[in-house]
């Protein structure tokens, strides 16, 4: 195991920012107290000192945000030059000779302080706690004594608010550095807080008002900028600050943040005193959201299962049991299943929340131990278009770029993704880049946050119609290729089936006119995003499951594919076709072979050259036909031929769509068996329960949207005892077969010794790197941040013709309205984890958002309770009569089990994979008397119309 | 669903559509799916596109 855990000390601060070192460019060398250091011209005399190992006091400086200049704690000396000079606003110039403990600068910084400490609480609770930056510079620069009064303003008046969830603001403490309004503007882009007031009256606010009740996000930025205790984490106020760290990965989203998990206690005692984002984190370089830094409460919640449990019968109680009852009454059940029933009548699902290992285990007790292919993954029902679109086209499944790769983007084309609410610290990077100048394209049918907000204006946001994205990509290709602002030399060089993609693209069906009627948009609005796009240096394309929770998924994925590579939007930084991962790690439940047809690395099972690489390490005859989707799962167990299921880590009967039909074929099933950290809605269906880990006591990888490999790392031990790789290994062995593994770090290592893209990977390579992107391999031995320099994958990148062919998942006059689906910034998918904590305060119950057209005909008005059907089930949600969203098309999300969204949802799925269409389902919306249950209504029939 | 491959390579030339849409159920569908397929398309099921029922016989 290993822990790379630490004694806590907080992380280095360089003061400011690192200026970037180009390979060629001036250096500039200086001399520091003594000291030579040499650093990039335009580096700051602070961080050169810092560099050179001198710290220059400093209270408004810290090195995720630009130099301020305010606090006047860090004046130098600087040979040649007047005054004293602010070291953190000084550029280095070669040959600079710099003092940074004279006497007159102790002198300045000694009065400076006893200035901030006259404004400071002598009975301060954060100096007490240790956790005071100011504090402890005071001991620094030997401001002993404080000749002047309390400040009146700070000392008596100051309000101490209290309304957020997970940290305090205490006014009294504050020394209005501007650090946490700096933070978030700067670093979060929601310019929340502000300096209200002049001179000594001036008071951080946010907004005139509360905490909660301002547009603050909660992503914690301020608190952990802050350089007193006046911004503080509710959770250190109650347990101290932390004694020890661990560096790990957050579990939430497919950006994958880098933590440090800050613990005090040990033994059972031990608790999370915070999480802070890792400057060193690749993906969020020190960000965080709202779920990541605060919302981890759910790992402890009462709810959590910590035993295995047993039951005959759906109907029964269960009964505590010992892991070994539990395992062997799996292991006999499934045998027994498959002697009555066949070796391809029983299944598993892999979780894209679980690591790499966990997930390479899974999928390997399905082929070898269980003999079959019927290993699927909840990537199914979210980005599986993803995988095979982009296979087709490219030739490998995964997105093209890493998250810096935005900030040489000069337009961003974001179509069916929401990043402010489900990928924020992406979000905050991607805001950074529009600030600087870049323009977007918004292409979503609700009214986004990118869309407008603080400092944010979409060049165009094109609210496409639900269903018509295809229509959609290809106007926009049809506009580029007939005004001839394809990329000639790219697409001949680059690109095969050219001729035939062209005259179809060409076509008048596809252009803006004659496509609008299906996709919404005005034509002319359209031709003008194009002209954009296309004459961008670099055009970069954002996507999320707006993209592929459509029944044409798949091959919207290839219509995208084709509009980066007829503009020659590849193989460089600042473009690409950058899908927007839900999950932590979907890329790597997909790398590891959890779909039906292919083995980790995405090789098909039909191979007999990979199939022999696994025959020969795991000594079974592997299955060389695909197994079982999901969904055919489903369908199976209903016809009686599927009769067991291993579900590790989802919620298939919440987080699937049509529920009705999801648990009738749950209750079809003679054994299902369910590893989860809670008793689910699919625990409802279970005979066995197998207690799961929660990411805090995970040893092993999550690999996230930009393929990035990240260490997860356990700060506990497994608190129901066993690892959950060693639960589906014990499994394997009940069974009649061994997987024998003395950790996780030997999984890897076979995941290493048979996958091409993985050769290089093992703990100890991503201990030493941090993280590493695949392909890690000879050719890439610390890894690939960008794909497709050069060459693709497949060498030629395939230009597809991407047909429309519209949904069969139309409005009807009884179902008059399109429901589409999507997620809010403090809940997380089912909710399973986010519900269990404070993050409900914002988000207590799904809601139904509604245009104000369509809510007066029905005559329904904000907090309304409403009913909302389609021709499979109705469910009951409070309507919000937005105009964020088109007439037309209605809007909610699925985080809360009693709305039950999925319970309305079709079984519409995409083409080529089965992926849901989530995004489309024909409804009817009206005024409601009460919550009344639904699913039974569903059950019944009664709602059923297939017309 | 194989309705729904079928009119995705719809736009084809006919032999090729056939080949294509042969050539993905093969590649994705386990034999299961296939056989109750070729049982549909063998028995002259309407409900079947006549592009999937070609292709049917390809499996």
């Amino acid at each position: 195991m290993t822990l790379l855990e630490t004694f806590w000390a907080p992380e280095p601060d360089f003061g400011t920012p690192a200026v970037e070192s180009v390979t060629g460019a001036p250096e500039a060398n200086v001399t520091i107290d003594g000291r030579s250091v040499s650093v990039p011209v335009g580096t700051s005399v602070m961080r050169a000192a810092a560099e050179a190992g001198i710290e220059v006091p400093k209270l408004c400086a810290t090195d995720s945000l630009g130099a301020f200049g305010s606090c006047r704690m860090c004046l130098v000396e600087v040979d040649g030059m007047r005054g004293t000079p602010a070291s953190c606003t000084t550029p280095c110039v070669d040959g600079m000779v710099v003092a940074t403990q004279t006497e007159q600068v102790t002198a300045l910084r000694r009065n400076v302080m006893e200035l901030y400490l006259s404004d400071h609480p002598a009975d301060c609770a954060g100096c007490a706690r240790g956790n005071c930056e100011m504090q402890s510079l005071a001991t620094t620069v030997g401001a002993a004594e404080v000749r002047y009064g309390l400040g009146k303003n700070h000392g008596v008046s100051a309000t101490y608010d209290a309304s957020n969830p997970y940290f305090d603001f205490d006014q009294s403490a504050c020394i209005v550095c501007s650090r946490c309004v700096r933070a978030c503007s700067e670093t979060q882009g929601t310019f929340a807080l502000t300096v209200e007031g002049r001179g000594f009256d001036s008071k951080i606010s946010p907004g005139g008002t509360d905490f909660f009740s301002s547009e603050c996000v909660s992503c914690g930025a301020c608190v952990q900028a802050c350089p007193t205790s006046a911004l503080q984490e509710k959770s250190v106020i109650e347990l101290g600050m932390p004694t020890r760290s661990v560096d790990t990965t957050c579990a939430y989203c497919g950006v994958g943040c880098s933590f440090r998990a800050e613990v005090a206690g040990s033994g059972d005692d031990a608790q999370v005193v915070r999480m802070i984002p890792s400057k060193s984190g690749g993906a969020n370089e020190g960000h965080s959201c709202v779920k990541g830094r605060f919302a981890y409460g759910y790992a402890a919640h009462k709810d959590r299962q910590l035993h295995p449990m047993v039951r005959d019968s759906i109907d029964d109680e269960w009964r505590r049991t010992t892991w070994e009852e539990a395992i062997a009454k799996a292991a006999s059940g499934f045998q027994a299943i498959q002697a009555d029933h066949g070796i391809g009548s029983i299944g598993g699902i892999s979780s894209s929340r679980c690591t790499n290992e966990e997930v390479y285990v899974v999928q390997k007790l399905v082929r070898a131990a269980f003999g079959n292919n019927n290993i699927d993954t909840c990537a199914r029902v979210c980005h599986s278009p993803t995988g095979y679109g982009l296979s087709q086209t490219f030739g490998t499944s995964a997105g093209t770029q890493d998250f810096q790769s935005v900030e040489e983007a000069d337009v961003i084309l974001l179509i069916g993704a929401n990043p402010t609410d489900a990928h924020p610290v992406f979000a905050s990077r991607m805001k950074r880049r529009l600030r600087e100048g870049a323009q977007i394209i918004v292409a979503d049918p609700r009214k986004i946050e990118l869309v407008r907000s603080p400092h944010i204006e979409a060049a165009h946001h094109l609210p496409v119609l639900p269903g018509s994205n295809v229509a959609f990509v290809n106007a926009i290709a049809h506009v580029i290729v007939t005004e001839g602002l394809h990329d000639v030399d790219f697409i001949r060089e680059r690109c095969e089936n050219i001729d035939a993609y062209l005259e179809f693209i060409a076509d008048q069906s596809n252009s803006p006119e004659a496509t609008a009627a299906a996709t919404g948009i005005a034509p002319e609005e359209l031709r003008s995003a194009a002209r954009l796009f296309a004459t961008a240096d670099n055009g970069a394309i954002y996507y999320g499951l707006g993209v592929t929770e459509h029944s044409q998924g798949s091959t919207m994925v290839m219509g995208m594919a084709n509009l980066a590579m007829i503009t020659g939007n590849l193989g460089r930084e600042g473009v690409g076709v950058n899908p927007l991962r839900g999950q932590n790690n979907v890329q790597g439940s997909c790398d590891m072979g959890s779909f039906p047809h292919e083995f980790p690395g995405y090789r098909h099972v039909s191979r007999d050259d990979v199939r022999g690489i696994y025959e020969e390490l795991w000594g079974k005859t592997l299955d060389p036909e695909p197994g079982l989707r999901i969904p055919n799962m489903f369908d199976s167990a209903i016809g009686g031929q599927f009769r067991g299921l291993y579900v590790q880590g989802e919620d298939i009967a919440q987080s699937d769509p049509n529920t009705t039909h999801v648990e009738a074929a749950l209750r079809a099933m003679d054994l299902v068996v369910v590893q989860d950290l809670f008793l689910n809605e699919t625990a409802r269906y279970a005979h066995v329960f197998l207690p799961g880990t929660s990411f805090l006591e995970k040893d092993g990888t999550f690999t996230n949207a930009e393929r990035r490999i990240n260490r997860v790392r356990p700060v506990f031990a497994p608190k129901q005892g066993k690892d959950e790789w060693q639960i589906t290994c014990d499994l394997a062995a009940a069974m009649g077969y061994e997987m024998d593994y003395e950790s996780s770090a030997q999984i890897m290592d076979e995941i290493a010794s048979t996958t091409p893209t993985f050769t290089g990977v093992s703990f100890a390579s991503l201990d030493a790197a941090g993280s590493l992107q695949w392909p890690v391999n000879e050719a890439a031995p610390h890894g690939t941040p960008t794909m497709h320099i050069g060459e693709f994958v497949r060498g030629k990148g395939r230009l597809v013709e991407t047909v429309y062919v519209p949904t069969t998942e139309r409005s009807t006059r009884r179902y008059p309205l399109i429901l589409t689906t999507g997620r809010i910034l403090s809940q997380y998918n089912v909710g399973a984890q986010t519900r269990r904590t404070p993050n409900n305060t914002w988000h207590a119950e799904d809601v139904l958002e509604i245009h104000p057209a369509d809510a007066e005909m029905r005559g329904i008005s904000t907090g309304d309770l409403v009913q909302l059907a389609s021709r499979v089930g109705t469910t009951t949600l409070r309507a919000e009569v937005s105009e964020r969203i088109p007439a037309g098309v209605v809007y909610t999300t699925f985080h809360h089990p009693v709305t039950g969204a999925n319970v309305v949802t079709t079984e519409n799925s995409d083409w080529a994979t089965n992926c849901p269409e989530y995004k489309v389902t024909a409804v009817q919306v009206g005024v409601a008397n009460s919550m009344e249950a639904s699913h039974e209504a569903a059950a019944s029939g009664d709602l059923v119309d297939h017309q | 669903m194989g309705n729904d491959i079928a009119r995705q390579f719809a736009h084809l030339p006919h032999e090729e559509a056939v080949e294509t849409i042969a050539a993905h159920i093969a590649k994705f569908w386990g034999p299961p799916m296939r056989a109750t397929l070729v049982s549909l398309a063998e028995r002259g099921d309407d409900s079947i596109d006549p592009l999937l029922a070609d292709a049917a016989k390809r499996l």
